[in-house]
């Protein structure tokens, strides 16, 4: 999906330091689940905060008396956003580790590359944080989402931008050089033409880009000036979308999805993110539900720094998911926590309840709208959409 | 806006990128003139420079200071390398240190990404350089971080000029540039000059480091390859080695690109690094001394 | 002559050991052991195919990657399911969306694919010795990898190619190792190979005895390609999922590390660069994520793994610049008069 935050790797060293101190006040064996993680590479951004989520879950169901009777251990390797080495890593867990269940990944890249590994070993898998809703019919049914999909979120922005910002005319900029933002702009035009949006035009760059004054000065160019513009971009550039844009005098609403959410956006983007909104998984900043609060709290504590991005607690709740089937399969084997999965609902999480309705694994999540304003985070609206665009 | 105005800012976006090629691509050719070396490491420079300044004004150091310390780890760090990996292998074959120089790179992003993480992090640019301008009405535009970037370019330019023409030692340089051996019998200290030269050039890479992050917006342990790979476009059209030429170079592939993204159909624009790179291969296969040394013989 | 067959004769009686191993190992050791034995084979067919430019020849190319990357999607498209295509590659044309091949035929076609590719960049290419070619080349695999991301009626674009089917296994992968090997074995201790020798060694000298450059140079690079691209289709059957960025420079970094570890001039130099690497890799992998011995607990350093290697790549360029077996190969005891008889080829140089 694309990357971000910091501190991540110091973050995880304390997180390995804690995960370690809590495995052994049990007698019984500890119950193995897999967490693969990109640690190193491009998703390590994601996969960082994440991985101190799921740890921070672990501590905590530890803490409280583990799952039937046993502590939860969790076992990572680092993947290195590297499609040869997840599959290796993956056999690692399956075959030397015996992990009952694996959870992992912030991008449909690496899971693409798991899936078929557990699904020919029957071995149940959650991703927090990949949100391509295609994955479960394209690797099979033991890869469920934690995440809401990106039709789903795509959705959202464009129904906010129609009833919301009253925008009639669009803009749409994609980054064509991932997965997530390509997928989330074709989602996005076919929400916000089925709504009755016009777009006046398309433009597109490539992630790593830093110089996006010729597109500007495209839209500047253009016969008629479009309402907003969405702009379908991972973390790294978006704050810089947005200073070069307001430099060049557009001060129009920008649009966007998930991959906007990591501190960079208010940091690079300063002043000018002002009038930015973006769809995600919850709200983080001030004012957030208790829920949130309490693990930020609690992620603060453990990590010394507060949540990254919305991905620390995705890779919270994917654990606490986990958790919640096992318990509910009564025993740790894999195939009967899979169909426990199946049957979750009404889990509450940090990033909302999780139901999965029979036969699909992608659960029916609340998405909440983030724009900014006076350079502050405000929840600008938390919604289901009206019609959602075939995954 | 009208075309004239749309011209206008597209030259303004070409001059700037331009410069930051031109940057980069100077401190890989004095190398390259000096050493025969196809340096890898120099992006990898940049980041240590760009790193520095960052964590500087993390600390409260003021802008400018903070840039002038960046510029120095570069300029530190070059010394580093060259003593500790390609000093050694001096003598060795082309490609022997072509691959040392890509070990380097390896090492530097893996360590960046150990001590820093491989997550972006903010270039905090002070609010007077953000400021924009604007020009006929708001339809051209540009910010103080330009006009600094091409401002900077020269300056340092102008500098570099008056020292590999007017001090001894930059006369040795160029001087090994033209003909080690040569240099070497009428006397000529070659490790000073050597040494001489990767200072002045990655003090350059730091330059260009901290300017290329000021105008990103962001740090990361891997931001230094994209505009090696640039630079190596830009010094080779220019003619590889060839000072001048890697600032012509610089320019030119500055406005090439602009001119893809802003004048060229929307199928092709995605195309243009594919573009930019059959460019450096015909410029390879067909006029191998680039643009500033036409006679240069490098085939078979 | 007799000489340079017994290597041939060498590796084969070391392969058909490997095919026992290869149908064996499953029912012995367990998956994981069985994917880091296959990996290793089959990086050594990647790492040979490279050293037949890179090692025997003294083209240094940093684009052999971009061969791979297009032998792996020429085998990812020709082996999709139709219904397959009709839902990922909806755009293709009519010429390549009515059938499907299965996993030899389609992994030839990406050998054929990509020496013709090898053949029209190389034809201009090979003119150019040195850095340029290796910069020319690095060009050619931005290239690729730009085509790969723009072309998404065929590739999908930066988008995940998916459902390539997982036909790749261990006995596959030996057996396509033990053809590259006999063909390359053949190729470079032939009259043949010792002109690509010589036009690495001395350009000059080799164009002035009448070699031709470009031709010795073309063959190798076009037979190297070839074997890429197999390699190639071979990847895209073990992932079944790859992106354009699978095939692009950190997989150059790793080939060229293993080649340059084991030896430029010698085969088995190569494939036993590729298992130090690999086993190095495997073991800094387990050991980064951080380990407890009694009281003492060392925390992660995740990307520890990639510092060491890199240290150790310059440790050689310093020290033992040939690699671990330089121009020698190793051949079992098998033919004592051959290794003798390239030793003396080596101090040619």
């Amino acid at each position: 999906m694309m990357k971000l935050s910091r501190r991540a790797a110091i973050g995880l060293g304390l997180g390995a330091a804690f995960a370690f101190s809590t495995v052994g006040a049990y007698a019984a064996d500890p119950i193995k689940i897999g967490f693969p993680a990109n640690v190193t590479g491009v998703q390590a951004s994601l996969d960082g905060p994440m991985l101190n989520g799921a740890k921070l879950a672990v501590a905590e169901i530890n803490a409280a008396g583990g799952v039937l009777g046993s502590p939860l251990e969790l076992v990572t390797y680092d993947s290195k956003s590297d499609a040869t080495v997840i599959s290796t890593v993956a056999s690692q867990l399956i075959d030397s580790d015996k992990v009952v269940g694996i959870i992992g990944f912030a991008d449909s890249d690496s899971v693409l590359s798991i899936g078929p590994q557990v699904d020919k070993a029957k071995i149940p898998f959650i991703t927090p944080g990949a949100t391509s809703p295609k994955l479960p019919s394209q690797l099979g049914d033991q890869v469920f989402l934690a995440a809401f999909g990106d039709n789903v979120q795509a959705a959202v922005g464009a129904e906010f931008a129609l009833n919301k910002l009253g925008a009639k005319t669009g803009y749409l900029l994609t980054d064509i050089g991932s997965e997530y933002t390509t997928l989330l702009s074709d989602y996005f035009v076919s929400a916000y033409e089925h709504g009755g949006g016009k777009l006046l035009g398309k433009d597109t760059y490539k992630i790593g880009d830093k110089n996006f004054t010729a597109q500007i000065a495209k839209i500047k160019a253009l016969p008629e000036q479009p309402a907003f513009i969405y702009a379908s971009s991972n973390a790294e550039e978006i704050g810089l979308i947005l200073k070069q844009l307001r430099q060049a005098g557009i001060n129009l609403p920008v649009v966007g999805g998930d991959g906007y959410d990591t501190p960079l956006l208010l940091e690079v983007g300063g002043a000018a993110a002002n009038d930015a909104y973006f769809t995600t998984h919850a709200f983080m900043g001030e004012g957030a539900s208790p829920a949130v609060q309490a693990f930020s709290d609690a992620y603060k504590k453990a990590t010394g720094n507060a949540p990254e991005n919305s991905f620390a607690a995705l890779g919270y709740d994917a654990v606490k998911l986990m958790a919640d089937a096992i318990k509910r399969a009564g025993a740790p084997e894999p195939a009967k926590i899979r169909d426990a999965i199946a049957a979750t609902s009404g889990l509450p999480g940090v990033t909302g309840t999780i139901t999965y309705r029979p036969g699909v694994a992608v659960p029916d999540k609340s998405v909440s709208v983030i724009g900014v304003k006076d350079g502050k985070l405000m929840l600008a609206s938390e919604a289901a959409p009206a019609f959602v665009p075939e995954p | 806006m009208s075309q004239l105005e749309y011209i206008i800012q597209q030259i303004i976006n070409a001059v700037s990128l331009g410069s930051l090629y031109a940057l980069v691509a100077v401190g890989l050719s004095i190398v390259f003139g000096v050493l025969k070396l196809t340096n890898f490491a120099h992006g990898d420079v940049m980041m240590v420079g760009a790193f520095t300044t960052v964590l500087l004004i993390g600390i409260g150091m003021p802008f400018a200071p903070a840039m002038l310390c960046g510029i120095l780890a570069s300029a530190v760090a070059g010394f580093l390398i060259e003593r500790i990996a390609y000093r050694p292998i001096r003598n060795a074959p082309d490609v022997t240190r072509l691959l040392t120089s890509l070990a380097v790179t390896y090492i530097l992003e893996n360590l960046g990404i150990l001590l820093f993480t491989s997550s972006p992090r903010n270039f905090p640019l002070p609010d007077i350089l953000n400021t924009s301008w604007q020009l006929s009405g708001g339809a051209i535009t540009f910010t103080n971080i330009n006009v600094l970037t091409v401002a900077l370019t020269f300056v340092s330019l102008i500098g570099l000029g008056w020292f590999i023409t007017r001090t001894t030692i930059g006369l040795g340089m160029r001087a090994a540039a033209e003909d080690m051996q040569a240099a070497q019998l009428v006397g000529l200290n070659v490790n000073k000059v050597i040494i001489i030269a990767f200072i002045v050039a990655s003090a350059y890479a730091g330059l260009a480091g901290v300017l290329w992050a000021a105008q990103a917006g962001v740090v990361q342990p891997q931001m230094g390859f994209t505009p090696l790979l640039k630079a190596f476009v830009a010094a080779i059209i220019g003619g590889f080695g060839s000072i001048s030429g890697a600032l012509l170079g610089g320019y030119m592939l500055g406005a090439l690109e602009i001119f893809i993204v802003a004048f060229m159909p929307d199928v092709v624009v995605p195309y243009r690094d594919a573009i930019v790179f059959a460019l450096l291969i015909a410029f390879l296969l067909f006029r191998p001394g680039g643009l500033m040394q036409p006679n240069r013989e490098i085939k078979l | 002559m007799k000489a340079d067959l017994r290597i041939p004769l060498a590796v084969a009686a070391a392969l058909i050991l490997a095919a026992v191993v290869a149908f064996g190992a499953p029912h012995v050791v367990g998956d994981y052991f069985v994917r880091i034995l296959l990996l290793i084979a089959l990086n050594s067919i990647l790492v040979l195919s490279l050293s037949l430019s890179n090692g025997f020849t003294g083209v240094f190319s940093l684009g052999h990657v971009g061969f791979i990357g297009a032998g792996a999607y020429a085998a990812g498209i020709l082996s999709l399911t139709v219904q397959q295509k009709k839902a990922l590659l909806p755009h293709l044309p009519d010429l390549l969306n009515w059938f499907s091949l299965p996993f030899l035929p389609a992994t030839l076609a990406a050998g054929l694919f990509a020496a013709i590719l090898a053949v029209i960049v190389g034809y201009p290419l090979m003119r150019l010795s040195g850095y340029f070619v290796s910069v020319a080349t690095m060009g050619f695999l931005i290239i690729v990898n730009v085509v790969l991301i723009n072309a998404s009626d065929f590739t999908r674009g930066a988008r995940t190619f998916t459902g390539v089917p997982l036909a790749t296994s261990l006995p596959w992968v030996l057996g396509w190792l033990a053809v590259t090997l006999l063909v390359l074995s053949r190729l470079v201790y032939s009259p043949f190979g010792r002109r690509m020798k010589a036009v690495r060694d001395d350009t000059i000298a080799a164009s002035a005895v009448g070699i031709s450059v470009l031709r010795a140079r073309l063959v190798a690079f076009v037979i190297g390609a070839f074997f890429a691209g197999v390699g190639g289709s071979l990847y895209a059957h073990y992932l079944g999922s790859f992106s354009p960025n699978t095939f692009y420079f950190a997989m150059t970094m790793n080939l060229i590390a293993m080649l340059v570890l084991g030896g430029m001039g010698s085969l088995s130099g190569a494939i036993i660069g590729v298992i130090c690497v690999s086993i190095l890799s495997e073991v800094l992998r387990s050991v980064e994520r951080g380990f407890t011995i009694g009281d003492i607990t060392v925390p992660a350093l995740f990307g520890a793994s990639q510092i060491v290697l890199g240290f150790l790549f310059i440790l050689i360029m310093i020290f033992r610049p040939k690699g671990i077996m330089g121009d020698r190969e190793l051949t079992f005891g098998l033919s004592g008069r051959s290794a003798n008889h390239n030793q003396k080829e080596g101090k040619d140089r």
